[in-house]
């Protein structure tokens, strides 16, 4: 029988993790913006060697599970480096989710970018403008415009797949409603209590996202 | 000489293997003179405009505009840019910036290439859009205003940076047959103040009425040359007959 007052106790135990999961998130996302950002920009230019190695990258990293990254990195590449070897668990999920999210923000950030009308730049070459002028000034803030729907369901992806950060060990909210679980094998109360966790936190979100998207329609 | 501004001596154009746009193009542009390009689609006008400020680079001969000359075969970066300064230009399409308002779209050249203050470009831009009667529109985007609208404040963002020439590539061309007078007025407006433009267009009865001499290229060559009445009124060339002829369906 459903325990209704074990499911309200898990309740503070399991919403006290929301900060370690937004955590990793934040900072995940934040350095998969930047890989993103660097290899859309590879790509958008094609600069020559860099671009067909960060399509491989990004190839090889969107054709593989998350999982099996994660446990490639923090168990094999960590027998021969002592660098992932001296990583917390935290950091090694940081590392993996930014590269293999950074790929996905990498696609994004190219179509916004491509998204910007040669005309313009071209009428901004005509006028004796810069290339660095032209895309810091017209191409990036019309990207941004365009790319910031797409990341934000990255972000919200991202908080998805940081889930799997349990599986190294780290007491984020599935971490702590597992050691909760093992210990009064109330799995269905515990579970219970971590999908409502995520989905607060996906539809708050969520919320932000359409603000975001009306905002960027109306911006210009 | 010194009233030459733009000199474009032995100029072409090959895209792909054999595939030649522009074929041995010379011909000067005089200050304060208002030349217009005619001829059927295809012949490499626009090519030949866009050959001018590099925005398509020519595969050999020299463009010089005031006291810059670029030598397609041993071009820098650095000779580019500066050509670009000497001239400005307006496009078929508008192409305004879409995340400036009108007024932003004409300071944004003066604030970065010309490296005035924010107070005096605005004082400019506004001037500027007075003059092409858009200055009621300052503060509105692109997608607010009107295809005629547009290219009014692209008319304006080109006059910014005070380019000795002014080029126009199909004007409009692109737009609803309602917005051309007001284009074609600002442009008429600018040729009777003395702007040196060169002009491609499809409008031969604007060609006539506004240019001080008209080039009529046919396969890649100016194959006429001449003042207004030379070679709209009394065309001698039988390809050039052909084509004012077609037009005027």
């Amino acid at each position: 029988m459903f325990n209704t007052s074990y499911f309200v106790q898990v309740i503070p135990k399991v919403f006290m993790k929301i900060p370690v999961t937004l955590e990793i998130a934040v900072i995940s996302t934040f350095f998969a913006l930047l890989i993103g950002v660097i290899i859309a920009v590879i790509a958008y230019y094609r600069i020559p060697v860099l671009y067909p190695l960060t399509r491989g990258i990004v190839s090889f990293t969107r054709g593989t599970p998350l999982v099996a990254q994660l446990y490639f990195l923090y168990f094999g590449v960590a027998i021969y480096s002592t660098l992932v070897r001296d990583m917390t668990p935290t950091m090694a999920v940081c590392l993996v989710l930014s590269i293999n999210v950074g790929a996905f923000m990498s696609e994004s950030i190219r179509g916004a970018l491509m998204s910007v009308d040669d005309g313009q730049k071209e009428a901004a070459l005509s006028l004796g403008m810069s290339g660095f002028q032209i895309i810091t000034r017209i191409v990036l803030p019309q990207a941004v415009r365009v790319a910031l729907p797409p990341l934000f369901n990255d972000f919200i992806t991202l908080i998805k797949s940081s889930s799997l950060a349990f599986m190294l060990g780290v007491a984020d909210i599935m971490g702590a409603a597992r050691m909760e679980g093992s210990m009064s094998y109330r799995y269905f109360e515990v579970y219970a209590v971590v999908m409502i966790a995520y989905w607060i936190l996906i539809t708050g979100f969520g919320l932000v996202r359409v603000r975001l998207e009306k905002h960027c329609a109306e911006a210009f | 000489m010194s009233e030459e501004l733009v000199k474009v001596e032995h100029l072409y154009k090959e895209f792909d293997e054999g595939n030649v746009i522009l074929k041995d193009i010379s011909f000067t542009v005089k200050k304060n003179e208002a030349v217009a390009i005619i001829g059927p689609s295809g012949t490499g006008k626009s090519t030949l405009l866009r050959c001018l400020n590099y925005l398509t680079v020519p595969t050999k001969g020299i463009v010089s505009m005031g006291e810059v000359s670029v030598d397609a075969e041993h071009h820098t970066k650095k000779e580019v840019l500066e050509l670009r300064k000497n001239s400005s230009m307006v496009f078929q399409q508008f192409n305004l910036f879409k995340n400036k308002t009108a007024i932003e779209n004409v300071m944004e050249a003066m604030l970065t290439v010309l490296h005035m203050n924010r107070k005096e470009a605005y004082e400019k831009a506004e001037g500027l859009l007075k003059k092409v009667g858009m200055l009621d529109r300052k503060d509105f985007y692109p997608s607010k205003l009107s295809g005629g609208q547009q290219q009014r404040v692209a008319i304006a963002r080109a006059m910014s940076v005070n380019p000795d020439v002014m080029l126009f590539d199909e004007p409009t061309s692109a737009l609803d047959p309602e917005w051309v007078k007001e284009v074609l007025e600002t442009i008429k407006a600018l040729a009777k103040e003395g702007v040196t433009m060169i002009l491609v267009t499809h409008e031969i009865p604007f060609a006539r009425e506004v240019a001080s001499r008209v080039l009529f290229m046919d396969e890649g060559r100016i194959a006429a040359d001449g003042t207004p009445e030379e070679i709209i009124d009394h065309p001698e060339d039988p390809r050039l007959r052909q084509f004012l002829s077609f037009m005027e369906r």
